[in-house]
């Protein structure tokens, strides 16, 4: 039944898009389309949502400005429905069809790893906004968020150095990055010592809610007052975590929980004042005190106030929506430096790119698909914001494979790339 | 970068420690600070002017005057307070690290609460020095050039620091010469700020205090505060922290060569007091005794220690230790393994009754009507966004708290999903009560229109923040605290099996409602209108639902899917394993499925322990057995209803 309907709804789409093909012949010279490829229904709709919007935000700007290169940006918005074939489908549909010049998207793991092939195939371009597990490294691929040791590792050693925490519970729901991002931390943990009795490892499946048991656990873990709880529990799953962690008279100062998937976005959603003090680890925060970042804040509020987005002028900025933003600009850049839309060209620019995001400077890694960026590290007030208490001293080198896993230090080789250009 | 109302509580503060004697430290109970908690706790409230405040306003207003009052009298004194806090933090910019760390200690044990804003700043280095003078600066501002001004304030007041023209100062970035604290420094104002809680007449900031200052290493400078408090302070649990952190204290500061009795006292003292605290600095002391007696002579594999016959005095010394610290482990351990016990059966009971409540409405519109109800966890999603409608109407907010809306918010979720429900049976259900798998389709339909209208209505996940009444939780005994959230669901799930069971068996539209689902057509030919009665049936359950959305609230987040992510298939769950149409058999199931979950949770042999992922398969696993065996649940109906 559901088939019959998306298709017919797909059918009406591919309809209509045809129907503004017409149009565009007329204007195509004077445009760059590119492609947007976040799920704007589903279960990811919450978070990719605001990354759309942001994409938009930046292309409208760009397009104020003068558009890239004397032509305007046309981006090209589809709904991959947080399903994972169906971002294939679009993704080919982007590609091929509509013949975008880069695509931005993504935003779970499994996504980004079922478009990678359409993407290396067809030797297109992704800018994937999201903080990850890290081990990939495609040509065809860049990285505007964290990998694990820009974010992991530095939060790990703050709890070690500055908390002075000495036993560590790894929490998080049952997938690839918690999955992955707890070995890597367990591999960090052992070599600076720390005992295996010291580590608890846990997960949780997708939508747990009772959180009962396991923070009975803690509290006994943490009983001694050097305990930790390095989160990265996903989603809806936190709001019962965090609940029941306070009912059951646990603070901060008891046992700090250190998040990697709570932004501000998500704190929106949350009911603030049991969070009071717990920590989160990220390239960028809202509350980063400086004008060009205010400025960014107060023009995300603005645009999703003027489109009538939900949430309007109460929307917030974080980690992601400033990776998925300055991802365009990047994009602008390295495409004003080659002097061309060709894939190949513009993936030569944007190695060792440096440019200005809301954040702070920061820079393309020069010969992996990375990005060097500052790590802070945020206390969440009872406002839903961060204070941050931590910022590393300048900006942290990406690890496309971590040295924790690999310690050998033989690393796979990239994939993707330029094809020969027999079939094209 | 501080909000207002902290600011507003900054101030007041500044006023509470003019009182004479409040800056007396080593008596913090006794000061009268004490007596301003009420106003203290009153100045979150005071500068939001909240629309529902449960408290008089003369007594928000009578200790303001209050403290009016004191402020004038005492002008003098509080000068020569703030003078020494400020020389103190001057003494931060000394060139030696022993001054330094004099000063951050002699801060804390001012007694003054503002020292831990001051700590904190320094901590986090917003302290710079300009013309001698030391300044906050949590805010920089960046001109044309990108040269960096920083906006300069009180250290004490976090005002703006003003220049003639009534500006605030803004210095170049350079010009002023960073305070930076070094890593120790900034781990030694962190622990410090504990030692000032200690002065708080607030019982939570004081209870952290009281727990931190033991944890290790343990704040010596605390201990004759500690000693006091653990003698005098009005709360009994914090008498009993103080106790513990004291006993953690010395026990990690006398050596076993040393004082032997003294020794085995703190850890007998431990013991006694069930510590759970104390136990990971026992066990480990313990291991470590253990590998001195295994290097004994005379000691066997395998023998218990209390049975070796010590050969020499020294060894006699070592057993001596072990047997004491042995027995005090096992003492907590027990005291644990019961609380662990008595916990799992709450924690059981909790859940039971959070999957009781989620499944009534089901066994009514399942049970009882026979309609594949879909949709009964977007209705329950209804009932929570009703309860964030009511939040929003009061402007409950953390800052702001007006309770009643909670209160409110109960018949209004009840209303919102049994109207739903009605249009639902209206429009839709009532023309499949004979086709149930079409009935299937159709609500699972309506369900994700009803997921999508949320969606676009409120865009996103939404917070609904708890009533302050039902933060936190009760200590019945000593480490088993029983959240105040759960306890209320447990009551709000008896009530509603009460009314359920008091609808159906006392009322005319209960017998009108068994009578029809017994033999529609004899009802009917009785002169019951039993279409009404399926309306009005089917909207009571689903209010039911919405109910159970309104508790959700409490212990769970709220998302336009949390109806498909967590309530459909458990509510199905219970619903089918307790046997259709029978109210004890949801109970039953619910409080079986609870308990049984919670209790195949935590099990475990050594380090693998079976933990959420498989108790999850697992219990599933034994609820397709049971069915196997009892194809129609725990209590079939009999009679004509099976025939049905």
């Amino acid at each position: 039944m559901f088939r019959l309907y998306s298709i017919v709804a797909i059918g009406l789409l591919l309809f209509a898009v045809g129907m503004l093909g017409v149009e565009e012949v007329n204007a195509g010279h004077h445009e760059v389309k590119i492609g947007v490829l976040h799920s704007l229904s589903g279960t990811m709709a919450i978070s990719e949502t605001s990354l759309r919007d942001v994409v938009l935000m930046a292309v409208e700007e760009i397009n104020a400005a003068g558009g890239v290169m004397g032509k305007q940006i046309a981006p090209v918005v589809v709904d991959p429905a947080s399903d994972w074939d169906l971002f294939t489908e679009k993704a080919k549909d982007l590609i091929i069809k509509e013949e975008v010049a880069v695509v931005f998207g993504c935003w779970t793991s499994v996504s980004r790893k079922s478009v990678l092939p359409v993407f290396e195939e067809h030797n297109a371009l992704l800018f994937y906004p999201v903080q990850y597990e890290g081990e990939e490294q495609s040509l065809n691929v860049f990285y505007t968020a964290a990998t694990p040791n820009q974010q992991l590792i530095p939060a790990a050693e703050y709890m070690m150095e500055e908390v002075g925490a000495k036993k560590f519970y790894l929490l998080g729901t049952d997938y690839v990055f918690p999955r992955t991002a707890n070995k890597v931390l367990k591999a960090y943990l052992k070599t600076k010592g720390v005992p295996d009795e010291n580590i608890v490892e846990e997960y949780t499946p997708f939508h747990h809610q009772d959180y009962q048991t396991i923070v009975g656990k803690i509290k006994k873990f943490a009983a001694g007052g050097d305990a930790c709880v390095l989160s990265t529990i996903n989603g809806d799953s936190n709001v019962p975590f965090y609940k029941e962690f306070a009912n059951q008279g646990l603070t901060s100062d008891d046992c700090p929980i250190m998040a990697f998937s709570v932004a501000e976005d998500e704190l929106r959603a949350m009911d603030v004042p049991p969070l009071v003090g717990h920590l989160a680890a990220w390239n960028y925060f809202q509350s980063i005190n400086t004008p060009e970042n205010k400025k960014f804040v107060k023009n995300f509020k603005a645009f999703c106030d003027a489109n009538n987005l939900p949430g309007g002028s109460k929307r917030v900025t974080d980690d992601p929506i400033e990776a998925a933003y300055f991802g365009v600009y990047v994009w602008k850049a390295a495409v004003e430096k080659a002097g061309s839309f060709d894939v190949d060209k513009v993936r030569e620019a944007v190695y060792g790119l440096e440019f200005d995001a809301p954040g702070g400077k920061k820079m393309m890694h020069a010969n992996n698909q990375h990005t060097l960026k500052p790590v802070y590290i945020g206390e969440i007030k009872k406002n839903g914001q961060f204070k941050i208490i931590y910022k590393s001293d300048g900006l942290v080198s990406p690890d496309s494979f971590s040295r924790y896993l690999h310690p050998d230090g033989n690393y796979p080789a990239p994939t993707g790339g330029p094809k020969e250009k027999v079939g094209m | 970068m501080k909000a207002g109302i902290e600011q507003k509580l900054c101030s007041l503060t500044h006023l509470l420690t003019l009182s004479p004697f409040s800056s007396f430290s080593g008596l913090p109970v006794f000061s009268p600070a004490i007596f301003f908690r009420f106003t203290l706790h009153v100045s979150h409230d005071e500068p939001m002017k909240p629309p529902y405040n449960s408290m008089p306003k003369i007594f928000r207003i009578l200790p303001l005057i209050f403290l009016q009052i004191i402020g004038i009298l005492y002008p003098c004194l509080a000068e020569v307070d703030d003078a020494f806090i400020r020389s103190e933090v001057h003494k931060l910019t000394d060139e030696d690290a022993s001054t330094r760390k004099d000063a951050i200690m002699t801060l804390a044990q001012s007694g003054d609460l503002r020292v831990e804003a001051i700590l904190e700043s320094y901590k986090l280095s917003e302290f710079y020095l300009w013309d001698g003078r030391v300044v906050l600066c949590t805010e920089t501002i960046e001109d044309e050039d990108f040269n960096e001004f920083c906006l300069l304030s009180d250290l004490l007041t976090g005002e703006p620091i003003l220049d003639e023209n009534g500006q605030q100062v803004q210095i170049l970035l350079e010009d002023l010469e960073e305070i930076s604290p070094s890593r120790a420094e900034r781990k030694l104002s962190n622990s410090a700020k504990f030692l000032v809680r200690l002065s708080s007449p607030d019982p939570e900031p004081r209870m952290s205090g009281v727990k931190k200052c033991g944890d290790p290493p343990g704040i010596i400078e605390a201990v004759p505060q500690l000693e006091e408090m653990a003698q005098n302070d009005p709360v009994k649990k914090i008498r009993y922290i103080a106790k513990e952190s004291l006993l953690l204290i010395r026990l990690s500061r006398t050596s076993l060569e040393q004082d032997l009795d003294a020794h085995l006292e703190i850890v007998r003292e431990l013991g006694s007091m069930k510590s759970l605290r104390g136990l990971p600095r026992l066990q480990e002391m313990f291991d470590e005794l253990m590998i001195k007696v295994e290097a004994l002579p005379d000691f066997e594999e395998g023998t218990d220690i209390e049975d070796l016959e010590p050969a020499d005095a020294e060894a006699l010394g070592i057993y001596k230790y072990a047997i004491a610290y042995k027995y005090a482990i096992n003492q907590i351990n027990n005291y644990q393994g019961f609380v662990g016990g008595v916990g799992n059966i709450f924690r059981g009971l909790s859940l039971g009754s959070v999957l009781i409540l989620m499944a009534l409405g089901l066994a009514i519109t399942f049970g009882l009507m026979g309609v594949i109800n879909m949709a009964h966890g977007e209705l329950m999603m209804i009932g929570a966004y009703a309860t964030f409608e009511m939040q929003r109407l009061f402007g409950h907010a953390p800052d702001n708290p007006s309770d009643w809306y909670y209160v409110a918010a109960l018949p209004v979720s009840f209303l919102t999903a049994a109207f739903v429900g009605y249009l639902m049976e209206v429009l839709v259900v009532r023309h499949f009560y004979r086709r149930p798998l079409e009935s299937l389709l159709a609500t699972w339909g309506i369900g994700l229109v009803l997921i999508q209208l949320v969606r676009i209505r409120y865009g996103d996940n939404i917070g609904v923040n708890a009533p302050t009444w039902a933060r936190g939780g009760l200590e019945v005994v000593q480490d088993l605290i029983v959240p105040y959230s759960r306890c209320f669901i447990i009551l709000l799930c008896g009530l509603c099996v009460l009314l359920i069971y008091y609808l159906m068996n006392y009322t005319k539209l209960g017998l009108r409602m068994r009578a029809t689902m017994q033999n529609r057509n004899m009802a009917n030919s009785m002169g019951v209108n039993t279409q009404r009665v399926d309306r009005y049936t089917f909207a009571f359950g689903s209010g039911i639902a919405g109910v159970a959305g309104y508790a959700w609230t409490l212990i769970g987040g709220v998302t336009p899917d949390m109806g498909q992510n967590n309530f459909i298939i458990d509510s199905f769950l219970v619903v089918v394993t307790g046997g259709v149409g029978e109210l004890i058999g949801v109970i039953c199931a619910g409080l079986g499925i609870g308990v049984l979950m919670k209790v195949i949770e935590p099990l475990g042999i050594g380090s693998m322990v079976v933990g959420a992922i498989w108790a999850k398969i697992l219990l599933l696993i034994i609820i397709v057995g049971f069915i196997q065996f009892k194809p129609v649940g725990l209590f079939a109906p009999k009679g004509r209803l099976s025939d049905v």
